[in-house]
C-alpha cells in the first residue's frame, strides 16, 4: 500500500470542520451577547464582526482546498490550503488578543482553534513532503 | 504684569484624569482635610481616628467586576486588637464566570467618559450638541432645525398638518397676540386646525393713524394664503363682512363689504381703524386650504387714546360639513360645556335634538350687582367637571305678588329655555337617541309641610343641578360619561309681610358634578389551555 495521502490530516481536517461551525456560532453569540450587555460603540463592532465572517468565507475553500490535496495527493491544492491557513491563524489572532472584548470563553475557543491550524499545518507539510518526493 | 501673567499660564484643556488605582480610591472620603468617620480608606485619619471607629463603611474597593482579574483594596477593622486598628490589604478578585472580560481593548467602556472642556475653539460645536432642549447619543442623527429641510419630509409637505403655521406669499398668515405683556406682537402664526382668539393692546396716535399698518384692513388681506405649503397656488382672503363700531359701543353692519375702508383722520378721530379681524378658513379633508374670509370690527379712535385693545380670532371648517364644538371624544373633557339639547315635540321617535348655543346646560352668573331683578340674563355655561355655585340677592317688598314672582324667579334661576335632554357622551350625535340621558327634575318644599298651609305661596330660592358621571371604558383610558343629571328647585314660603318693610333672600343656584364609578377591576385573559384528546383508536392493538 504506497498510500501517500496522510489519515491523521484527514481526521484533523473532519474534526476541524464541525469544530469550526460550533466556534463561528458560538462567537457570533458571544460578540451580540457583549454588544447587548457592554458599551459596544458601532465603529468598533463593524471590524470585528468583519474579522469574524472574513474569517468563515475563508474556512470553506481552505477545507475543501485540504481535502481534495490530501484525498488526491496532489501538493498543489494542498499548498494553497497552507496559505490559506495562514490568514485564518492571522484572524484567529486578532478575535484572541485585539477584540474589542477578549472573553476567558473567547480565549479558550481560539486558542484550541490555533492549536488545530498549528497540527493542521504540520501535517500538511510533512503530507506536501510526502507527496513532492 | 496682569497679561504676561495670564498669557503664561497655558488653558486647563480637559478635566483631571480619573483616578482609577483602587488603593487611592475612597469614596466614603468626602470631608477635606479631615477625618470621616467610620470611613476606613480616608487617608486624613490617623491610628488614633481609626481606633474609635465601629465598622467600616466601605469594606472593598474594586473596578469593574465583569473582568477576570483586577485589584481590590479590602479595608477592614481589627477589633480584637488593643485599641482597633485597621487592616488594609490589596488583593486580586477572580471572576469564575466564563464569560469574564478577559482583555478589553476598548479603554473608554469601563471608566466614565472625561467632559470635555470648552475652549473658544470648540465652543460652536459644542453649542450645537448640547444646547438644544434634548441631547441624543447618536449628535448626527437627530437634526434640531425647524426649517422643512428634512430630506424625509420632502413628500409630507405636500398638505397641512395639524399646528403647522399657515404659509402666505411673504410669511405666515399673523394673528397678532400678546406674548409676555398684553402688548401684540405681529410675529405669532396662525396654525393649522388650531382656533385660535387672542386680545391684545397695540398703542396708537390719532394723528400717525393712517400710517400706522396694523390699523388698515389691508395689512390682514393683502398676502394671500398658499394652499398648501410651498406651493404657488394661492388662495385669496376675502373680506366676509365689515361692521362698524361707534365711540358708544354700536355696532352697525355694513351692508356692502367689497370697499376696502382704509383709515383717516376726521374731525379729531381716527376712523376705520381695525378693531377686530376674525378668520374663517376652509379646508378639505387632505389638509388643502381652499378657502379664506375676513371679518372685520371697524372702529374710531377718539384724540386721547393712547392704545386700543385689538381681538383677533380664526377658525377652520372643512368643506360640506356642519361644524359642531364636541365637549370630548368621546368622554367628556374637564372643562368643556356640557352638551345639552331638546326633544322636538310630536314626533313618536325623537328624530333630531337642537344642540345649538340656546340650549345649552347654564346657570344663573353672579353679577356685580347682585341684584336678581337686575341681573336677567347673564348666564354662564356649565363646563363638565367643574362644580360652580352663583347666586343673587332678592328683595322683597310688601307690594309684590306671590306668582309673578315665582316665575321671574323661576326664570331667574333656569334661564330663558332650560334644556330637556344632556348628552351622555362628550361626542353624543343628535341622531342616537340612548346617548342622551333626560334632565330629572325634582321641586323640594323648604318648610314641613305639617308648618305651613298648602295654600300659600312657595317661590323658588334655589336650583341645584347634580349630574353624576361615571368612568366608562378601560382601565387605562377611562372616559368621563354622564350618567344622570337632577335639577332640585327648593321653594320656600314667601310669608306676607306688614306694608313698608321689606326682605332680603338669598337665591343660589349650584352645580356639583359627582363621581360614581365603581371601582375599576382589571380582568385577565384566562390561560390558553392546551386541548389534546388522543384519537379514538390510538391504542389499538391493545385496547
Amino acid at each position: 500500500s504506497s498510500q501517500l495521502s496522510s489519515l491523521p490530516l484527514q481526521i484533523l481536517l473532519y474534526v476541524n470542520g464541525i469544530y469550526y461551525i460550533f466556534y463561528f456560532l458560538a462567537t457570533l453569540a458571544m460578540i451580540i451577547y457583549k454588544s447587548q450587555v457592554f458599551s459596544y460603540p458601532d465603529d468598533l463592532l463593524a471590524p470585528d464582526l468583519a474579522v469574524l465572517f472574513l474569517m468563515g468565507i475563508l474556512e470553506v475553500p481552505r477545507l475543501y482546498l485540504g481535502f481534495k490535496g490530501n484525498l488526491t495527493e496532489a501538493e498543489a491544492p494542498l499548498g494553497l490550503s497552507l496559505g490559506l491557513t495562514v490568514g485564518s491563524v492571522l484572524l484567529c489572532v486578532y478575535l484572541l488578543l485585539w477584540q474589542t472584548y477578549v472573553l476567558w470563553a473567547d480565549v479558550l475557543l481560539n486558542a484550541v482553534l490555533l492549536s488545530a491550524y498549528g497540527l493542521e499545518s504540520g501535517l500538511k507539510v510533512t503530507a506536501i513532503a510526502a507527496f513532492v518526493s | 504684569p496682569a497679561d504676561t501673567r495670564d498669557a503664561a499660564q497655558p488653558r486647563v484643556r480637559s478635566a483631571p484624569a480619573p483616578v482609577t488605582d483602587v488603593a487611592r480610591l475612597c469614596v466614603c472620603d468626602l470631608l477635606v482635610a479631615q477625618c470621616d468617620v467610620n470611613c476606613c480608606c480616608d487617608p486624613d485619619c490617623s491610628a488614633e481616628d481609626f481606633s474609635l471607629f465601629t465598622a467600616c463603611s466601605l469594606p472593598v474597593v474594586t473596578g469593574d467586576s465583569q473582568l477576570c482579574s483586577q485589584k481590590a483594596a479590602v479595608y477592614s477593622l481589627d477589633v480584637e486588637a488593643n485599641p482597633p486598628e485597621r487592616i488594609f490589604k490589596l488583593i486580586d478578585q477572580v471572576n469564575p464566570s466564563i464569560f469574564c472580560i478577559h482583555t478589553a481593548n476598548y479603554k473608554q467602556a469601563l471608566y466614565l467618559k472625561s467632559p470635555e472642556i470648552p475652549t473658544p475653539e470648540n465652543f460652536d460645536q459644542l453649542l450645537d450638541k448640547f444646547g438644544g432642549a434634548t441631547f441624543s447619543a447618536e449628535p448626527d442623527g437627530w437634526n434640531l432645525d425647524t426649517d422643512a429641510q428634512n430630506p424625509p419630509d420632502a413628500n409630507e409637505t405636500s398638505r397641512y398638518e395639524y399646528g403647522v403655521p399657515v404659509q402666505t406669499e411673504d410669511a405666515f398668515l399673523r394673528l397678532p397676540s400678546p406674548v409676555v405683556s398684553s402688548w401684540c406682537s405681529d410675529a405669532n402664526p396662525a396654525g393649522f386646525l388650531v382656533n385660535q382668539a387672542t386680545k391684545c393692546i397695540r398703542s396708537v396716535s390719532v394723528e400717525k393713524c393712517d400710517s400706522i399698518q396694523a390699523l388698515s384692513m389691508l395689512f390682514y388681506i393683502n398676502s394671500s394664503i398658499l394652499a398648501v405649503p410651498k406651493s404657488s397656488q394661492m388662495v385669496n382672503i376675502t373680506v366676509q363682512s365689515v361692521v362698524v363700531q361707534s365711540l358708544n359701543g354700536m355696532r352697525t353692519l355694513l351692508s356692502s363689504s367689497d370697499v376696502l375702508r382704509l383709515p383717516m383722520v376726521l374731525d379729531e378721530l381716527c376712523i376705520n381703524a381695525v378693531l377686530g379681524v376674525n378668520y374663517h378658513i376652509t379646508h378639505t379633508d387632505t389638509g388643502e386650504i381652499i378657502e379664506a374670509a375676513a371679518a372685520f370690527v371697524l372702529g374710531a379712535i377718539s384724540k386721547e387714546a393712547l392704545s386700543i385693545e385689538q381681538s383677533f380670532e380664526i377658525s377652520f371648517t372643512q368643506e360640506n360639513t356642519q361644524p359642531v364644538p364636541l365637549s370630548g371624544n368621546p368622554g367628556y373633557v374637564v372643562g368643556l360645556p356640557v352638551r345639552a339639547g331638546f326633544q322636538p315635540q310630536g314626533y313618536p321617535f325623537p328624530a333630531a335634538f337642537l344642540s345649538n348655543k340656546h340650549s345649552q346646560l347654564t346657570i344663573l352668573h353672579s353679577t356685580s350687582t347682585q341684584d336678581c331683578l337686575a341681573a336677567q340674563g347673564a348666564r354662564a355655561p356649565v363646563l363638565f367637571g367643574y362644580n360652580m355655585i352663583s347666586g343673587c340677592k332678592l328683595r322683597i317688598t310688601a307690594a309684590m305678588k306671590c306668582q309673578p314672582l315665582a316665575q321671574t324667579l323661576l326664570d331667574v334661576l333656569k334661564g330663558q329655555s332650560f334644556p330637556e335632554y344632556v348628552a351622555s357622551f362628550g361626542n353624543s350625535q343628535a341622531q342616537d337617541v340612548l346617548d342622551w340621558v333626560p334632565i330629572t327634575q325634582l321641586h323640594i318644599s323648604e318648610q314641613m309641610i305639617s308648618h305651613t298651609l298648602q295654600g300659600s305661596c312657595q317661590i323658588p330660592v334655589s336650583l341645584g343641578i347634580e349630574v353624576k358621571w361615571t368612568k366608562y371604558g378601560s382601565l387605562v383610558n377611562p372616559q368621563a360619561r354622564i350618567v344622570n343629571v337632577t335639577a332640585t328647585i327648593t321653594t320656600t314660603t314667601l310669608k306676607q309681610l306688614p306694608s313698608g318693610r321689606e326682605r332680603i333672600i338669598p337665591v343660589t343656584s349650584s352645580v356639583v358634578f359627582t363621581d360614581i364609578s365603581s371601582p375599576a377591576e382589571p380582568s385577565y385573559k384566562a390561560w390558553p389551555t392546551i386541548d389534546i384528546k388522543l384519537p379514538f383508536d390510538f391504542f389499538y392493538p391493545f385496547v
